[in-house]
């Protein structure tokens, strides 16, 4: 900080001062913002240091799966890739049904990192793909705010950004999914399409496009991308702020964008059959038209151009209909008028809970509630507004598209809760604005009184600094005004020694500006108010990562009198599968855990947490749901070697089986209408007590989650239901059982190989007594089972 | 399973044997049709009389099945009832079947029973609680106990899902159905001629500049008005349907306007909070960029105060109320050594 005052007082002139304080500033950004990508990063390995290196959840499992074959096989044989180890016997192309961006990323870093011989595991790389390209959003950030507001909203934007809770949700080490770098993609397409919108540069058009091409490869979300920039083009054809800048800015992006988009299989077509694309060609129409229209009135008298008005009016709105009507057949002529369902209950948000059970029974597709605001964006929900009124304040292009992003952004995240990752990086660009002038503000009427009446220009410094973009020449003002703050009057007091002979016109405008200074007191009690928001917000972002959003679920801790206890028993079983079973035999669980069954145990399962075959689920759901012997004949008939079940009963595990199992019985039903949800419920309640149904008591979910359960304390007490089970001893006759985890949470059972016929005899009266209400079902069950 | 089907396929050879032979059961349904026919949904207005005289005076088995939805005109105007709304989705259901089979099924028809002018066909149906709707099949001699009730699941998806619960129970098909749209032809043709006319003065306008879009402050109390409706859970209320406030259980005069729990909101404590929300940003906004220029000091004094106690409460207010509702311990990761 002492550096440039020295030199500044060397420096005769007020040309070389300016430079010299913009070099300073720019070295001090530059710092800041190395910090704040080290404090992106590092805030978000709380999982690591907490848990372990490793991988998060569900879906990540699949990517790294993904990622592993990638960095195995090479670029073209993903892109070919049959997976034969899911779906049984169906498989799945997953070179052409998945978004390719984030793999190949994770890719690409570990193909980078071992040619300079770094030989990091494809593991370590998608586990920390995540915070690096949150370092990287953070620093997009940075550069989209500077374009609308200057540096210092900018890194303000930037350091909130860097720690919002929403998004350290997603993008914790090892959360590996597309959100992680999509979110970047998404914040540096915005920058990019501003910059155009800035410059008129083709230059930075083409990237922008590019830049579109990345966030189409990473996420379904790019939809709101091809979706707001068209809305923002035609707010500003709209409100009269057409330009020939606007124009390079938009149409090269519609057109080499959807070009670039259909490259990616998952798209293909989709980017100009499907209606979330007819906005974009709709304005891009539109902006032609409105091209030519300037066009004609550059070259035209003004009494010639009244005519031509007339006339293209007439003309134009002739081609105009007719485009529309056809516009209007073609997205008519879809069952869903052409839009998605998600698309839909984004517009109209009462749709999915009427229609799509799917969707609305999502918990992340829930509409939030107030607190989730607080959660999830915390003090920025306050600073937001201000942040709003500061982009009108002057209105420009680019803040009128900040206006924009928030005001589409804040709205959908009310619809959906998992929307609120797109909120997230408006609300920090917003609340950076508000923030950075407010800084602004308070620091420049504590420097004006402190610093005495003789000082004439600080509050005109502070005055072009907060209300227009161009300040970014001031760029010495940074997010941490109290430091500048101490340090600035000196610095002026011999700014102000040279400026009062060199302009002295300039005296008048800064004695009308004097009285624009806030009262002292309360400017320095608002500076420690604000201070202390920000304190608060940092208390409750690291709060945040380190306790809410950093549980792996694959291992789960749990602290009680007697310390900590670890549950490992999902690897454990994983493991014992890997180690202890056939490389081919097939493992049937339910769809949660077929990611990590073929990821982790590399065995082939039924069904996986990508969703695309209804019926097959159901036949496994119907599999659970049936007596032992129907489900042996289903899965039996699946080539099925082993079944997977989750059990939380022993140690108080909520997300097992037992409560997801009527969601079994829905999906099963809801193709095998034989299994019907009534069956299971005794008077509508869900219960495996002694009260249960006989259904109940004898499905297969039962006995393979409650098999021998009595042993472990002599009563069978259920600690997730909190009561002991119905049916305590019970035998079973075409399973048996191959391994059970540590905690129980995990047991694993073989099918009994098919009986030799000269046995039927003997069966035939076993099975009579073990479950004789279920016997009427068996006939049903053999035919309407399609996989015999 | 299997004897249902038995037992069914017996009543309807039956059925068609008593149809043949008997006169005095095509009269009925003659009459029906006849009713059918004048009612414009296609919904068979019943009271006490004409109950018995379809219902309980035939012989079983009839040769028709009835649907009735019990209706009372003085519930609705209880919204939580729904009685309006499903009425309608039942006559949706009834037009649709009978423009489907061309109006000469004569299997199925659809009835509807109001309250005050028979209640004894009420007491009859044992039916104590509304919405009801009750499906009289060709068999069931005593009318409360042998029928069918459509339970709350067969509402919830309205038309469609009263529909799938008749072609289960009947076994007879619907078919599509036709609700009736939004806008008749002569509205649509009218608002698009409208439009149309409407069209070239808007254009004109445009090319001019002065809408009312031209105009910032427009767009700005928009964009907070968007955020604040955003933040306040608004769209959690309509879409969960929330009311505004709930009336305390032990103490019916209370009324509770704020729920514990994160995953649940009632709308006043939504709004509530969504105000505060936009509170602060709005007077923080106003004195960045407004109250700066103001040349009176005490007056600049006196709004700093009140900015700052009221951001102040405002911003206290939510975090206690947060730590409330969701029981969060929200704590600071401090050097070991400081404790």
């Amino acid at each position: 900080m002492a550096a440039p005052e020295t030199s500044t007082a060397a420096v005769p002139t007020l040309y070389t001062n300016n430079t010299l304080r913009n070099a300073f500033g720019g070295v001090l950004s530059f710092f800041i913002l190395l910090l704040i990508g080290v404090m992106a990063f590092s805030i978000r390995l709380f999982s690591v240091i907490k848990y372990e290196s490793v991988i998060h959840e569900f879906d990540p499992y699949f990517n790294y799966r993904v990622t592993q074959f990638l960095a195995k096989n090479g670029i073209y044989e993903f892109w070919n890739w049959f997976d034969d180890r899911t779906w049984y016997p169906l498989g799945r192309v997953i070179g052409g049904t998945v978004y390719p961006g984030l793999t190949l990323t994770a890719g690409t870093i570990w193909w980078l990192l071992n040619s300079l011989n770094i030989p990091l595991s494809v593991e370590t790389v998608c586990v920390f793909t995540a915070p690096i390209f949150s370092a990287f959003a953070s620093w997009a950030t940075y550069l989209l705010t500077k374009e609308v507001k200057g540096t210092g909203a900018g890194l303000t934007a930037a350091a909130l950004l860097a720690m919002v809770p929403s998004y350290i949700s997603r993008s914790v080490a090892g959360s590996y999914d597309n959100e992680a770098v999509a979110i970047f993609a998404l914040i540096f397409t915005f920058y990019l399409y501003i910059k155009t919108l800035n410059t008129g540069s083709l230059f930075y058009a083409t990237l922008n496009s590019i830049s579109y091409f990345y966030m189409v490869c990473s996420w379904g979300g790019y939809t709101f991308i091809i979706n707001l920039i068209p809305m923002h083009v035609l707010l500003c054809i709209v409100t009269g702020r057409f330009s020939s800048r606007l124009y390079i800015a938009y149409a090269p992006l519609v057109v080499l964008g959807t070009l670039l988009a259909a490259l990616v299989p998952v798209v293909g077509f989709n980017a100009v059959m499907t209606s979330e694309h007819f906005a974009s060609f709709l304005v891009f129409i539109i902006i032609h038209v409105v091209a030519f229209v300037y066009y004609i009135k550059g070259i035209l008298s003004p009494k010639m151009f009244k005519v031509a008005v007339t006339l293209v009016v007439s003309v134009g709105l002739a081609v105009c209909c007719a485009v529309i009507a056809v516009l209007i057949a073609l997205v008519a002529s879809s069952p869903t008028k052409g839009w998605s369902g998600r698309s839909l209950s984004l517009l109209d948000p009462t749709y999915a809970s009427k229609y799509i059970p799917i969707i609305a029974s999502v918990s992340e597709h829930q509409p939030p509630t107030w607190p989730s605001y607080f959660m999830d964006i915390n003090v920025l929900a306050f600073l937001v507004p201000a942040g709003i009124i500061a982009c009108f304040l002057p209105l420009s292009d680019a803040s009128s598209f900040v206006v924009l992003y928030i005001a589409t952004s804040v709205y959908f995240s009310g619809v959906m809760v998992r929307l609120m990752l797109v909120l997230a990086p408006a609300a920090c660009i917003t609340s950076g604005i508000a923030l950075s002038q407010a800084f602004d503000v308070f620091t420049g009427s504590i420097k004006f009184q402190l610093s005495g009446a003789s000082s004439n220009t600080e509050v005109d410094a502070a005055e072009t600094s907060s209300s227009t973009a161009e300040s970014q020449t001031d760029a010495v003002k940074t997010e941490k005004p109290e430091e500048t703050a101490k340090n600035r009057p000196s610095r002026k007091s011999k700014k102000k020694e040279r400026e009062h002979g060199e302009k002295p016109s300039t005296k008048a405008k800064a004695e009308k500006k004097r009285l624009l200074a806030l009262p002292l007191e309360s400017s320095v009690i608002s500076l420690l108010l604000l201070v202390l928001l920000g304190a608060f917000y940092v208390v409750h972002c690291v709060w945040a990562a380190a306790e809410a959003y950093s549980a792996p679920s694959i291992v789960l801790t749990s602290r009680s009198h007697d310390g900590l206890h670890v549950f490992d028993d999902f690897r454990e079983a994983y493991a014992w599968l890997r180690h202890n079973t056939d490389v081919d035999d097939k493992v049937a669980s339910w769809w949660d855990y077929g990611y990590q069954t073929t990821a982790m145990a590399n065995r082939t399962v039924i069904v996986d947490n990508n969703t695309w075959n209804n019926t097959h689920i159901a036949t496994v759901g119907t599999a659970m749901s049936s007596p032992e012997r129907a489900a042996w004949e289903i899965f039996h008939s699946l080539d099925v070697k082993y079944v997977l079940v989750v059990f939380g009963g022993l140690v108080g595990y909520p997300s097992d089986d037992i409560n997801k199992f009527l969601w079994m019985v829905r999906i099963g039903g809801g193709v095998f209408p034989h299994i019907k949800e009534p069956d299971y419920l005794r008077d509508g309640q869900y219960r495996i007590d002694s009260q249960a149904t006989p259904t109940m008591l004898n499905c297969l979910m039962y006995k393979l989650s409650y098999y021998r359960f009595v042993e472990t304390d002599g009563k069978g007490f259920d600690r997730v239901r909190q009561t002991e089970i119905g049916k305590k001893y019970f035998k079973l006759t075409h399973f048996e059982e191959a391994f059970t985890t540590h905690h129980w949470m995990v047991r694993i059972y073989k099918l009994k190989p098919p009986k030799n016929r000269i046995r039927g005899k003997t069966k035939k009266s076993k099975s009579k007594t073990s479950s004789t209400t279920s016997s009427p079902k068996r006939g049903g069950t053999k035919k309407k089972n399609p996989w015999q | 399973m299997a004897d249902h089907f038995f037992t069914f396929s017996i009543i309807t050879l039956s059925l068609f044997v008593v149809a043949s032979s008997g006169g005095l059961e095509s009269e009925l349904v003659a009459d029906l049709l006849t009713l059918q026919a004048e009612s414009k949904s296609g919904v068979i207005h019943l009271d006490d009389r004409t109950v018995s005289k379809f219902l309980t005076s035939p012989r079983t088995p009839r040769p028709y099945s009835f649907l009735i939805f019990f209706d009372a005109a003085n519930f609705h105007d209880k919204p939580e009832l729904r009685l309006r709304e499903l009425r309608r989705e039942f006559e949706i259901v009834a037009s649709s079947f009978i423009t489907n089979h061309n109006s000469s099924n004569t299997k199925l028809f659809f009835g509807d029973i109001e309250f005050r002018e028979s209640q004894s066909s009420f007491q009859l149906f044992g039916v104590n609680s509304l919405p009801h709707v009750r499906l009289v099949g060709p068999t069931a001699k005593s009318l409360k106990d042998d029928s069918d009730v459509m339970d709350q699941g067969d509402f919830s998806r309205l038309a469609e899902s009263m529909a799938e619960f008749v072609q289960y129970r009947t076994k007879l098909t619907v078919g599509p159905i036709h609700r009736p749209p939004a806008l008749s032809k002569m509205q649509l043709g009218l608002i698009t001629a409208l439009l149309l006319l409407c069209l070239p003065l808007v254009a004109k306008r445009i090319f001019a500049g002065e809408t009312l879009l031209h105009d910032p402050k427009i767009w700005l109390s928009g964009a907070v008005f968007v955020y604040f409706f955003s933040v306040s859970g608004a769209m959690h209320n309509i879409i969960r349907k929330m009311p505004m406030f709930l009336v305390d259980r032990n103490d019916p005069n209370k009324l509770v306007f704020f729920y514990q729990g994160s995953g649940m909101q009632l709308g006043a404590e939504g709004f509530a909070v969504g105000f505060l929300y936009t509170v602060v940003g709005l007077l923080l906004a106003f004195v960045t960029h407004v109250l700066v220029y103001v040349k009176d000091a005490t007056a600049k004094r006196l709004a700093m105060l009140f900015t700052l106690l009221v951001s102040f409460w405002a911003v206290k207010k939510v975090i206690l109320l947060d730590n409330w509702k969701t029981g969060y311990g929200i704590h600071g990761f401090w050097p070991s050594s400081w404790n």
